[in-house]
């Protein structure tokens, strides 16, 4: 019954093997890949702390079935830039945004999918729709604004 | 120097912490402050949380819950004095090695030993293996504050690179190998307990019944009690489904149907109104009233004198702590051999003993890892997910992980305490306060945590309510135990989140029934220079005489806790029945010392609006002994749209050295003065008053 399938993720292609074809690609990210940068945080698509890029687009991977992310380009944060050089990265660090930092991927991601799709400074503030518990939001919107 | 504080031959510095970095920066902060006296620059220093060096003794003590904002503040004076031993140690090893006992003849800069005379320099790493032979000095000099190089100097956090990068590895994050994941399912009702051992679902290893192991349940929650299960398979999704689907029959008892709010309700509201003394060597059950301070026969005769007779009544909720990261853990478990458990744990020492009260190990076969923590709050100084953890390791015998997904993590919560505070005072014709009584109605946190309550009842359930600075008149403080068994514990700023909530806003109320301005009213009570100087600072800083554009409200709120004097003004707009705009919040703060004055600002504005989530939307309800609000669906916070702008201020104090002054905390502060300001703005804009929280219970949030 299990299902083989590739994924491909920060450019390299992963062929795993799911019992259950609907299993989230968050949790294909995370036990079968390895990769647990990205995370889980409320499952049903509104905390956004496990925002991917798929074909350039943000996306919650925690309700995006493995199978339908099959073939696409998924980008994850640790495969957001080398060096932590990514606009926003840098951002991050100047601005010593994140508190306990859980939640700070998938906004890293929001904020990279909102830029690539042209948006700069205050606009890609209002493509940001991620919580915070922490509420690191007044040195996310100063880190946004120069970007 | 000794196990926690190591220095290498390779000239690596590492200190060992029990207490937990959740992203306050106090890992950082604790650096910072070791640095100063040992004369090493910051960044050499590692840090370390946890690990084997936890079954160690701590020779001069170590903060090893996180808990009560009290990193920075209990470890301040140990660190800097271990910081300065050890370097005399590593100076008198240069001195033996120079020949030379002129104490005088050597200077110390980043961790390299300079010996004048000869102009040579030894570095730390050269003299470590000598100095490590040499007994540690009883005392030895500080640094003197005019020469401070990092204490009170904006640091960059060291975990920061880590957490945008996605390499930053916690609880949630941990892989062994040969790991199974473990997904629990608890009993939905509270007390509820397993009637039968449900049998392994097709495709998964185990089902593992959990029970509540000593020390770990609170209220419904009895030691020996069975009241979960963990599904344990070969990844977190399978598993989950399986525990989704597994029928399991639970036994409810009776009472169980009792455990609603509406009798939570009435309850403390009978309480309030009458409830028996504490009897010294009684055995005062759950509806006792103890005397905090003052004596409730004159308070009440001064105010039936007065000119003017105020009488409110504040009800606070549950509220859940929703940490981002849900509580997990894993075990690696060797019969007889050892126990390795990776923990996002504020306990890590609790963790230890609870370890070895499951295994029957030694403190030295088992490790505590101590991972980041995607939050705290207070939750994960619990011990109740470690020990299912445990539990399954112990019947799987192979690496597991054990997590609890979100709807457990809101449903199976240890909650802020409910809470209904009673004020009563008098104004005389002056409108000066002639009389005040207070009593607190909530369920006891020590209480349910097996702590014998004396006299003055539970010291989590009145901080913020005793002691305060005003001039009241005849005071009395009561606080009631809330008989409710529903689980309960430390919320961030626990007892203040509901007690400043009351006083500030009945204080606010005395000062508009005087008709007084509220600011200037507080003041008139005060006497206290500190609160004096933070609350005029937070006027000022808060443009508090502003005219107010129509439908704005101020709002002003003061109060202390954990050793902090914090004042804030907040303003509002839009305020309707569903909704209102939080425009800006004015924060100011007397910690007396703040080692890095950019963790604090960033602490007390998250506090800010930790307490602006709470104040509009935060509460979870229960209705026959199941808790309602299972997401953040219904447990709404703001969104990055929504946020204030947040003005902080330290109060700077220059008498940093001062070892008779107590340090006060940061990270909890920023919470309890919001929510009285925020009423109180509220007021101000719409003229009704809010006396029960949240403003919102019924917002919902979607993606």
């Amino acid at each position: 019954m299990s299902t083989t399938l590739t994924l491909n993720v920060n450019g390299q292609n992963h062929t795993i093997t799911v019992n259950d074809p609907s299993m989230p690609l968050l949790w294909a990210i995370r036990d079968l890949i390895g990769l647990t940068g990205t995370k889980y945080g409320c499952g049903i698509e509104i905390c956004g702390a496990c925002t991917v890029l798929v074909d350039g687009q943000p996306e919650k991977s925690c309700d995006m079935d493995v199978s339908s992310a099959a073939g696409r380009a998924i980008v994850t944060i640790e495969g957001l830039s080398a060096n932590r050089t990514h606009p926003a990265q840098v951002a991050w660090i100047k601005h010593q945004v994140p508190q306990c930092g859980y939640c700070q991927s998938g906004v890293l991601m929001s904020v990279a999918g909102a830029m690539q799709a042209g948006h700069t400074g205050s606009s890609i503030a209002s493509e940001v729709q991620n919580l915070c518990v922490c509420c690191t939001y007044q040195r996310m919107r100063e880190a946004i604004a120069g970007l | 120097m000794n196990s926690w504080l190591q220095v290498g031959t390779d000239e690596s510095i590492t200190l060992t912490i029990g207490s937990s970095d959740m992203g306050q920066g106090s890992a950082s902060g604790l650096a910072q402050v070791l640095c100063e006296d040992l004369m090493v620059d910051y960044a050499r220093i590692q840090i370390v949380q946890g690990g084997p060096t936890l079954a160690a003794v701590a020779p001069i003590g170590t903060a090893i819950n996180t808990v009560g904002s009290s990193v920075t503040r209990n470890n301040f004076w140990k660190l800097r004095d271990a910081g300065a031993i050890a370097r005399e140690m590593l100076v008198t090893a240069a001195m033996n090695q120079k020949a030379d006992l002129v104490r005088a003849n050597f200077t110390v800069s980043n961790g390299v030993v300079h010996h004048t005379p000869s102009n040579t320099n030894l570095t730390y790493g050269q003299l470590a293996s000598a100095a490590a032979l040499l007994k540690p000095p009883a005392s030895a000099p500080l640094v003197a504050d005019s020469e401070f190089k990092s204490i009170g100097k904006p640091q960059d956090r060291k975990d920061i690179p880590l957490k945008v990068d996605g390499s930053a590895k916690y609880g949630i994050d941990i892989q062994l190998k040969g790991m199974l994941y473990a997904v629990v399912k608890h009993c939905p009702t509270f007390s509820g307990t397993l009637a039968n051992a449900p049998a392994v679902p097709s495709g998964m290893v185990a089902a593992v019944p959990l029970s509540v192991a000593a020390g770990t349940g609170r209220g419904t929650e009895v030691a020996g009690a069975i009241n979960a299960v963990a599904v344990v398979g070969h990844n977190t999704w399978d598993t989950w489904q399986a525990s989704k689907d597994l029928s399991v029959t639970w036994n409810i008892p009776a009472g169980a149907a009792n455990l609603d709010n509406a009798h939570f309700l009435a309850t403390a509201q009978a309480l309030a109104a009458s409830a028996p003394a504490y009897v010294a060597g009684g055995t005062n059950p759950a509806g006792t009233c103890y005397t905090v301070e003052g004596n409730a026969t004159s308070a009440a005769a001064a105010i039936a004198g007065s000119a003017k007779i105020l009488d409110a009544t504040y009800v606070l909720p549950y509220v859940s702590h929703a940490c981002m990261e849900v509580l997990n853990c894993t075990v690696d478990y060797v019969p007889g051999v050892r126990c390795d458990v990776y923990a996002p744990t504020q306990s890590a020492k609790a963790a230890l003993a609870l370890v070895v009260q499951l295994t029957g190990l030694l403190e030295s076969q088992i490790t505590i890892h101590t991972t980041f923590l995607g939050g705290g709050l207070g939750r994960k100084a619990e011990q109740d997910f470690i020990s299912q953890a445990v539990q399954v390791g112990m019947v799987v015998k192979q690496p597991v992980k054990l997590m609890w997904p979100r709807e457990e993590d809101f449903t199976r919560d240890q909650y802020r305490p409910m809470g209904l505070m009673h004020a009563r005072a008098g104004l005389n014709a002056a409108g000066q306060v002639t009389g005040w009584a207070y009593r607190n109605v909530s369920p006891s946190i020590l209480g349910q945590r097996g702590v014998p309550l004396g006299a003055t009842g539970d010291s989590q359930g009145i901080e913020g309510a005793h002691a305060l600075p005003y001039n009241l008149g005849a005071a009395v403080t009561e606080w009631v135990s809330h008989p409710s068994p529903i689980p309960v514990g430390f919320w961030r700023s626990v007892g203040a989140s509901l007690n400043t909530f009351a006083v500030e806003c009945m204080i606010d109320e005395l000062a508009l029934a005087a008709g007084q301005d509220p600011y200037m009213f507080r003041r008139s009570l005060l006497t206290d220079p500190r609160w004096i100087a933070v609350l005029d600072k937070a006027a000022t800083l808060g443009n508090w005489h502003a005219p107010l554009a129509a439908g704005h409200g101020r709002g002003i709120a003061i109060g202390t806790a954990f050793n902090t004097i914090v004042a804030q003004v907040v303003e509002v707009s839009n305020v309707t029945s569903t909704r209102m705009r939080v425009n800006n919040v004015t924060v100011v703060m007397d910690c007396y010392l703040a080692v890095n004055p950019s963790f604090v600002e960033h602490q007390l504005i998250g506090g800010v609006v930790h307490g602006l989530n709470a104040t509009l939307y935060g509460r979870q309800t229960f209705l026959k002994g199941v808790a309602q609000n299972r997401n953040f669906s219904h447990s709404r916070m703001i969104r990055m749209g929504e946020m204030p702008q947040v003005k902080v201020a330290l109060i700077p104090n220059p008498a940093l050295s001062d070892r008779t002054v107590k340090l006060g905390g940061a990270g909890e502060l920023g919470v309890p003065t919001f929510a009285p300001a925020l009423a109180n703005a509220c007021y101000s804009a719409t003229k009704v008053r809010t006396r029960t929280l949240p403003f919102f219970p019924n917002a919902t949030m979607s993606d």
